[in-house]
């Protein structure tokens, strides 16, 4: 019985090959993006759930506001763990890690690589999360100084074997630290919010420990099972009073927390669940750069609606293709088919086709792999396809969809009696179906929100890359790792000055880009800093040549000069910092820091510019304040150069560089792709939403295709009577056209004010942001309603120009 | 009004080549009621297309009013049609979707008619075939022979010289077909030719002449008394 089903399926799919093909194609395009995207969403949820005690471990986050724009912090102070884990009894463990030294320099044989994915670690890290070890003991591993645990790659990397206990590492710490192995252990998974290769002793940390005003250190705390963090989060508040405010008292005129929020600032902790960290973080000084749940949301939409708009096309086309199929169940019934038989049949039907779409999904989804990698910046491999839920869905998801838009035919079909479908007084009901209208309404409301995100994200896109940002990214070759020429760095830019195409040089080691150097701490407008005068501020050392090397420009005042001896205790403030000071001219006027050694005393700066306004970080945050000293970061520096022969000008570079430190790695970057690389989520976010809004329209459009071609198959007779009656192509073409662009101007309807709500709440991830125009609502519009012209032009032309002779010969 | 001279059509498949017409030659006068009949496939219907504009013949004349048409385009023919031929089916080919006044009203509209003139022109004829009363109804919901009244009309609401009629009868019952033939009888007595295929012996009785076809040529012409 089932067998004959399928044979019947099959012999009427092959029958209407044109309609199975669009169905299939449809069907199989919208599974294939609905698969990547799953597997896209499930890998993001997956981040840091490998450890085992995942949902018992919390991040400690920094709230701070002091005289300026909030800080959020991913980071906490270095006495945090220890003393809640002292106080607390909810806290079982606790783990600090310290990174802000970014990379290290680790020697191989004679050179020195740069390696990127190191940190600082108690030796409570293994306790915490779950990194298991091949040998050594990792409970103990970071007890001491000078201790490092690798993973098996890095091991295999520097030794070429995993048998390393007890062989050491050079590295540039302090001019040469050797560390000893200790333990090796598995590849931390990608699904982890940080990556080490190398995890070291947190003893070896060149630290002024026991601050708790310096916020340095991620803190995980592993709480007792059964503790409500939320309730924890209350225990900070005694917390700052016990621990924080007594050394705040140093150095401030502050009395109590009350006052010190009253004077509009803030200090407070909350935990953050390891598992949010990913989706849900967003801070300064985060390990990597997280996810955005937003994505995560936004993607799972545009899957689900993708998914819905195939599954539209398959029910669309089914039900519309009904009416022609009315006569062979009239014919059927009269032979003496059961309804029950019929209902099985369609029903087998709509399977088969959505099983094979799967197949072919399957097939696309495997080839699309590699490059929807690319765009999503993901490396997820086809196995992950394997997981007994995603297999599951996988044979779940056919049968529901076959199901889905194999029963509203097939019970409308098998209900049709006899006489009427063989007197053909059905057909008339069939060709315009309201259910359709409204699926039809809804595949272009899709379709237009979309288009309208599409442009949206693009646009804002473009704005960041051309806003006025207050330098030049432009044209700045940025040399890495220049402290490792020591007293060779002088010689080295002299070198590089006589190159051809080199124009100036300044030190780089602040950076207007995120991911760079910060260094910020607290001034004051008066000598003694209190409550209300205080505010906190970045504090960028660069030489005279940085602000012209940059592009900056000079609101007020002067930029640093060789002939101003004064220029060491001279500050150049920004114009957050202006305003926050409220002087009409700062220049002239002091602001005070305390002594580091000597909390009590404070130390005065004379300002003398204004620097304009410029982004230094992602224009998802305004602009804090900050002031530039005179002082040499050179660990990083900049060279403004000629992009005419870059490359030759780099291989240059290096030359000189070898020659001055043949045993460290050359590393080099442009200032304009760092600033790109800020907004690596959005572009990502950008090319993955137009590639599927592509697709979903490419899929609506099938769908109308195979409607508009049935459409005006139904109405051959109506055409015919309408031509012979003197109607012209034009007429025809417009008369077949007008159903459809009512359906894609309703949905136009519809779709405006939802993608103007979505894409609002987008926007305001930006401080700095485009405004949302109507004309981009009025071209989303127009593109959907000539893409759904030129899709249904081909068959209403095609209807329009027939010889009415042909369609009405039949009688 | 019509003089077709060595009318020519021959469809052609990949296997098999089909005369329709083969030098097909007659003529018909200005206010001519002339009945075409022939067994099936004799050309019958060919014929009607080309009379009406709605095929082009192989090789001959057709000349419409002394203008040659043969060689007409698709554009000047339809516009020639339009202004000059009314239709009647033997299904009515009336539109499903569209009411009584709608389809008759639809030729005023693709000829270029004001909406206030159309209502008048319309309500007019739909009182002269009196089916005034049926102008809000479906075509599914009247008789047979109320929707052939329709379709004659709508064949006539344009006030053409020719009226083609693929046998208006054929669907029908006796006494609704008389009326029909009635119809186009008062018509011819205003001054409209009309040129009508038929089978029924009893239906050629209302024309002028009556041609007789067989695979594709007259075969005799009987003048009705």
């Amino acid at each position: 019985m089932l067998r004959n089903d399928f044979k019947l399926a099959w012999r009427n799919l092959l029958k209407n090959r044109f309609f199975s093909l669009i169905n299939i194609l449809g069907l199989a395009t919208g599974l294939a993006c609905f698969i990547l995207i799953t597997l896209y969403v499930t890998d993001e949820l997956s981040y840091d759930r490998y450890n085992e005690k995942a949902s018992r471990i919390y991040r400690v986050n920094s709230d701070i506001i002091f005289g300026t724009t909030e800080l959020k912090l991913a980071v906490s102070s270095d006495p945090m763990g220890a003393t809640l884990k002292k106080d607390y009894p909810q806290v079982e463990e606790f783990a600090r890690l310290y990174t802000s030294s970014g990379s290290k320099l680790i020697k191989k044989g004679n050179v020195f690589i740069n390696e990127g994915n190191v940190g600082h670690a108690d030796s409570t890290f293994f306790r915490v999360f779950t990194v298991p070890a091949i040998s050594g003991n990792t409970n103990t591993a970071l007890n001491e100084p000078n201790t490092v645990v690798v993973t098996k790659s890095a091991a295999l990397k520097y030794f070429g074997t995993t048998d390393v206990i007890g062989k050491t590492i050079e590295t540039n710490d302090n001019n040469g630290t050797l560390y000893k192995i200790t333990a090796v252990v598995k590849d931390i998974p990608t699904n982890s919010h940080f990556h080490f290769d190398f995890i070291f002793s947190m003893d070896n940390v060149d630290y002024n420990f026991g601050n708790y005003l310096s916020h340095n250190f991620q803190t995980y705390l592993l709480l007792k099972e059964g503790t409500d963090p939320k309730e924890f989060d209350k225990k900070f508040i005694e917390f700052t009073d016990r621990y924080v405010l007594p050394q705040a008292k140093q150095f401030m005129q502050v009395n109590s927390m009350e006052e010190f929020r009253q004077a509009g600032n803030k200090l407070e902790y909350h935990l953050m669940p390891l598992t949010d960290i990913h989706l849900r973080s967003d801070r300064v000084a985060e390990i990597s750069v997280n996810g955005n749940i937003q994505y995560v949301y936004i993607f799972s939409a545009v899957a689900l609606f993708i998914l819905l708009i195939a599954c539209i096309n398959f029910m669309n086309l089914s039900t519309a293709r009904s009416a022609n199929r009315a006569k062979e169940v009239g014919i059927r019934k009269v032979l003496g088919t059961e309804r029950k038989t019929l209902i099985r049949q369609f029903l087998t039907e709509s399977t088969t086709v959505a099983l094979l779409s799967l197949l072919l999904a399957i097939g696309i989804a495997l080839l699309a792999l590699p490059y929807f990698n690319r765009i999503s910046g993901k490396e997820m491999s086809w196995t992950l396809m394997t997981t007994t839920g995603f297999l599951l869905l996988l044979v779940i998801l056919p049968v529901v969809i076959g199901l889905l838009a194999g029963i509203y035919p097939s019970f409308y079909l098998s209900a049709f009696k006899p006489i009427m479908v063989l007197k053909g007084k059905i057909n008339a009901g069939a060709k315009r179906s309201t259910l359709r209208s409204v699926l039809v309404i809804f595949q272009f409301a899709t379709s237009i929100i979309l288009i309208v995100g599409t442009i949206i994200v693009y646009r804002q896109l473009n704005y960041i890359q051309n806003k006025k940002i207050g330098f030049n990214k432009e044209q700045v070759l940025l040399i890495e790792g220049t402290g490792a020429l020591g007293n060779n760095n002088q010689a080295f830019r002299n070198e590089v000055m006589r190159i051809a195409g080199v124009k100036s040089v300044a030190t780089g080691g602040f950076l207007p880009v995120s991911n760079s150097s910060r260094n910020d701490n607290t001034f004051s407008k008066e000598a003694v800093m209190d409550s209300k005068n205080g505010f906190n501020m970045q504090v960028w050392r660069i030489d005279e040549n940085y602000i012209p090397l940059m592009g900056m420009e000079m609101a007020m005042g002067r930029n640093f000069s060789k002939e101003f001896k004064t220029d060491s205790s001279a500050v150049i403030i920004n114009e957050t910092t202006a305003s926050i000071l409220g002087y009409d001219n700062p220049v002239g006027k002091k602001i005070y820091t305390s002594d580091v050694n000597d909390p009590a005393q404070s130390i005065e700066y004379n300002i003398v510019g204004v620097v304009k306004n410029f982004n230094f970080e992602s224009m998802k945050q305004q602009i804090g304040a900050l002031c530039f000293r005179l002082g040499d970061a050179y660990w990083e520096t900049a060279f403004k150069v000629d992009p005419a022969n870059m490359k030759q000008l780099v291989s240059q570079v290096e030359k000189e560089w070898t020659k001055l430190a043949p045993s460290y790695p050359f590393s080099y970057k442009f200032l304009d792709e760092s600033f790109n690389n800020m907004y690596r989520a959005e572009q990502r976010a950008g090319q993955v939403a137009l590639s599927f809004s592509v697709l979903a329209i490419v899929i609506a459009c099938l769908g109308l295709f195979g409607l508009a071609s049935f459409m005006a198959e139904q109405r051959t007779k109506e055409i015919g009577v309408r031509k012979v009656l003197g109607a012209s192509m034009n007429n025809i073409v417009s008369m077949l056209s007008r159903d459809f662009l009512r359906l894609v101007l309703v949905s136009a309807v519809f779709a405006i004010p939802l993608s103007w709500f979505i894409m609002h709440r987008w926007l305001e991830n930006f401080a700095y942001r485009v405004n949302i125009s109507w004309w981009v609502f009025l071209l989303a519009a127009i593109l959907a309603v000539v893409i759904a012209l030129l899709t249904i032009s081909f068959q209403t032309v095609k209807a329009a120009l027939t010889n009415p002779v042909d369609s009405l010969r039949s009688e | 009004m019509i003089k077709i001279t060595g009318l020519e059509k021959i469809y052609r498949t990949e296997e098999v080549e089909t005369v329709a017409l083969n030098k097909l030659s007659f003529e018909v006068k200005e206010g001519e009621f002339v009945a075409v009949m022939g067994p099936s496939g004799c050309g019958k219907s060919t014929l009607l297309n080309i009379l009406g504009l709605l095929d082009d013949p192989d090789a001959g004349s057709f000349l419409f009013n002394g203008i040659e048409v043969a060689k007409f385009n698709e554009r000047k023919r339809a516009d020639l049609r339009k202004h000059n031929i009314g239709f009647v089916f033997q299904s009515f080919n009336l539109i499903d979707e569209l009411t009584v006044f709608e389809n008759v009203e639809l030729p005023l509209i693709y000829t270029g008619v004001k909406t206030s003139e159309r209502k008048k022109i319309v309500e007019n004829v739909l009182d002269k075939m009196q089916i005034m009363h049926r102008r809000n109804h479906y075509p599914q919901q009247l008789s047979g022979g109320q929707q052939q009244r329709v379709a004659v009309a709508r064949a006539v609401v344009n006030n053409p010289k020719l009226i083609l009629a693929d046998e208006p009868t054929g669907n029908l019952d006796s006494s609704n077909g008389n009326e029909v033939m009635q119809l186009l009888t008062d018509l011819n007595e205003q001054g409209t030719t009309i040129i009508m295929v038929t089978h029924s012996e009893h239906d050629a009785r209302y024309s002028h002449r009556v041609i007789r076809m067989l695979d594709g040529q007259t075969v005799m012409e009987n003048i009705m008394a």
